[in-house]
């Protein structure tokens, strides 16, 4: 048996872990590109949603990696996502791909189904201590990786160098994809740390870039603002643009809610959400449209300049917190910009619209700037 | 007072329940009208852009009611157990409130099936409270709308028409008010059987066509029912069906068939529509006596993306005939007119020169039949 599942931004690195500490064959699938987008487009239906086009090209290329298992979670809906492992299964199928779906939800209520499933795929020499202990690992790492994140997130418009800064990045993760101990974990983010403070302190504190860069809260749906393919990378093209961003969901947060129940809160809780959001949308809708709304009044309420929201079009979720959303703009006097993404987005008009909206943002600070100073010249003059 | 109740979206559902409910505790529910143009304009204008055709039209619906004191928008979060609505009939009211008219009050309750009866009660005795009536009041009320609902229900046989069964509720609200008493279900019954007879009688009359069971194409029109009886956005595709055909409505189909039919799958539906939708399609996939199933769905509809192609599966590994006609506000009836003739016409053909298919070798008749 060789296991695979889809991707969803660093996902993998969790999941990757989670099978190998159990001794579980794992396939990586390549990572979301272009043709996995064109293979996976070609068995869609045409009027599903952009997460489901990217998981079956993942399926397709790694099946050429030879795996055989698809391991994917579930959920009672009534978002479209929670059907996902089923239709996946008949595409698959009838495209002649021989792969077993395995659904980790508790089926029809059953916990004792789920039980099994998990023993299928961690098979029989694995004990239930083990398993919980890698389950254990894994979320540990998927916090130690949001920390990372969130900190890239704030080096990304204070540090000179791009470049060196996606470097940093992907060095990071690397370490954190091979390490296997929990020191090992602690170890990476504390370099992360010590690495961003050493370049900062070599930056002239006059320089450029130590401004206060501009704050973008961006909410959504999870796919799309935790996978930078399929949002055209909109956190590192902000924070090249020198905004400094932050995110309604991280994955630890959803592991934490979605899959451990709330037992374990993950790096940043979505628990508070539903309670910011009540005034708008009293309610929930699925998906994280309750999630979206909530984290859009409470970046409103931190004082953020902004708030973007991305999802893939015709999310049923998001349309219904994306028609609440106008009415928090509103309320709060903050500019909120949609973008709705599916395979045809490109990059160059996501580009356009940031720098639109950025250049939006930054406009009321020049113009105060640019007021006081002729009031001082006016000052001197008369 | 008055209450405004949209003719959109769930009203082709669960109108005789609100009807019933509202009935017993003596309010007055007024409709808006059936949809026409400026409906669907007013819509367009207010509601959002992304939001799917028949949310469009709702918030259409709800700017067109006039002279009422509360606009009645429900929250149906889940209809039956283990099951949900559209992610979207979740965001009613708080989605639409732009489409409002500035000061009219809207008047909501969440209505959850899936928590047992005791909380629907519980939830409506609330709107009770709003109302001012007294919560045995409001139990009455509830039971004289699931009564109401289950009678709307038990009329779905064949010949079935939604707007005249909803007309024919409403005359015996009418009767009901004016005589003071309760009809019996027999009588009700009984009103509405002979109505429906003498509308059948009047359309052979329209379309005197002989034998008209046996030669008639059968065709199946799948859809949500806010699409396939929503006439003005389906370009009155229905009418249409059936000047030239039989047609089989999803909504006709009793939930015991339903039920059967739901095989094939690993894990349960969890849209109470879709339920309806893929056991129906099903049962209308296997039965021999169907020539052809049109599938009506509207742009950016989240649950049929999914449960379209879980029926086309089906239809293909049996050789039905099988069409998805895609709505939105653009529909053009010319386009419709030439799809569903070319797609009638292949029906047809085929049932009439199917005998001299060649079915030599395995690849040309699995090719020469794949749809």
């Amino acid at each position: 048996m060789k296991v695979t599942f889809p991707h969803m931004g660093n996902a993998w690195i969790v999941i990757q872990t989670l099978f190998e500490s159990l001794n579980v064959d794992v396939v990586v699938p390549p990572f979301n590109s272009k043709r996995t987008l064109n293979l996976g487009t070609k068995l869609s239906p045409e009027s599903a949603c952009l997460p489901l086009k990217l998981n079956l090209g993942n399926y397709l290329e790694a099946a050429n990696a030879g795996a055989d298992t698809i391991v994917i979670t579930g959920g009672i809906g009534p978002c479209r996502f929670g059907y996902y492992g089923e239709v996946e299964r008949q595409i698959l199928r009838d495209a002649g791909y021989n792969y077993d779906v395995v659904t980790l939800e508790p089926p029809d209520g059953s916990m004792a189904g789920l039980a099994k499933r998990i023993r299928f795929l961690a098979g029989r020499k694995n004990s239930w201590v083990k398993i919980l202990k890698a389950m254990r690992f894994a979320y540990l790492k998927s916090v130690a990786l949001d920390r990372v994140e969130d900190l890239i997130h704030a080096a990304r418009p204070r540090l000179p160098h791009p470049l060196h800064t996606e470097k940093l990045y992907e060095s990071a993760k690397q370490r954190l994809a091979q390490t296997m101990t929990e020191k090992g974990v602690q170890d990476t983010v504390r370099w992360v740390q010590e690495t961003i403070r050493e370049r900062q302190e070599g930056l002239n504190s006059m320089a450029e870039g130590i401004n206060k860069p501009l704050r973008i809260g961006i909410v959504g749906e999870i796919y799309t603002i935790l996978d930078p393919f399929s949002s055209v990378g909109i956190e590192e093209e902000l924070g090249r643009l020198g905004v400094e961003v932050d995110r309604s969901i991280y994955l630890s947060g959803w592991v934490g809610s979605h899959i451990f129940r709330g037992i374990a809160p993950g790096y940043r809780s979505i628990r508070s959400y539903p309670r910011h959001a009540k005034p708008f949308l009293p309610h929930f809708v699925g998906g994280h449209g309750l999630e979206t709304v909530g984290a859009a009044v409470k970046f409103a309420r931190e004082g953020y300049d902004g708030i973007i929201q991305v999802f893939p079009l015709s999310c049923m979720p998001e349309i219904v917190a994306a028609s609440v959303l106008p009415k928090v703009q509103e309320t709060y006097k903050i500019p909120i910009m949609t973008l709705i993404v599916d395979e045809h987005t490109g990059h160059a008009g996501i580009q356009t619209r940031l720098e639109a909206y950025v250049d939006l943002l930054e406009r009321p600070r020049l113009l105060r700037e640019s007021i006081q100073t002729r009031e001082g010249v006016l000052g001197v003059g008369g | 007072m008055r209450i405004g109740f949209p003719r959109a979206l769930y009203y082709f559902d669960h109108f005789p329940f609100w009807a019933g409910f509202f009935h017993r505790l003596g309010i007055e529910v007024v409709t808006s009208p059936a949809t026409h143009r400026q409906i669907m304009e007013q819509g367009l204008k207010k509601a959002s852009d992304e939001t799917c055709l028949p949310l469009k039209l709702l918030a259409g619906h709800i700017q067109a009611l006039k002279d009422v004191d509360w606009i009645f928008l429900p929250r149906i979060v889940s209809v039956e157990a283990d099951t949900y609505t559209c992610p979207k009939f979740l965001g009613i009211p708080e989605s639409l409130l732009p489409a409002v008219p500035p000061g009219m009050p809207v008047l909501t309750v969440t209505l959850n099936w899936r928590k047992g009866k005791r909380q629907v009660l519980k939830d409506l005795e609330g709107l009770g409270v709003q109302l001012g009536k007294s919560s045995s009041d409001v139990r009455k009320a509830l039971n004289e709308g699931l009564e109401w609902q289950k009678r709307y229900q038990d009329s779905m046989g064949a010949g079935w028409d939604f707007e005249e069964s909803i007309r024919e509720i409403g005359r015996a609200a009418k009767d009901l008010t004016e005589s003071a008493k309760v009809p019996t279900l027999v009588t009700w019954k009984e009103r509405m059987f002979a109505k429906m007879s003498s509308t059948a009688l009047k359309r052979t009359a329209e379309f005197p066509i002989v034998d008209q069971n046996r030669d008639r194409l059968r065709i199946a029109l799948v859809g949500h029912s806010y699409l396939t009886h929503e006439s003005y956005a389906n370009l009155n595709l229905l009418r249409k069906l059936r000047e030239k055909a039989k047609v089989e409505l999803v909504q006709n189909v009793n939930q015991e068939e339903v039920k059967t039919n739901l095989f094939g799958l690993r894990k349960k539906l969890f849209w109470s529509h879709s339920k309806q939708i893929f056991g129906a399609g099903n049962k209308f996939v296997a039965d021999q006596s169907v020539d052809g199933i049109i599938y009506l769905t509207c742009f950016g509809c989240g649950t049929d993306s999914m449960v379209q192609e879980l029926v086309s599966r089906k239809a293909r590994e049996q050789h039905k005939p099988y069409m998805v006609v895609t709505l939105d506000e653009h529909s053009g009836e010319a386009g419709l007119v030439t799809r569903l003739e070319a797609f009638l016409d292949m029906v047809e053909r085929r049932r009439v020169h199917e005998g001299y298919v060649s079915t030599y070798g395995e690849c040309l008749d699995r090719n020469s039949n794949a749809l």
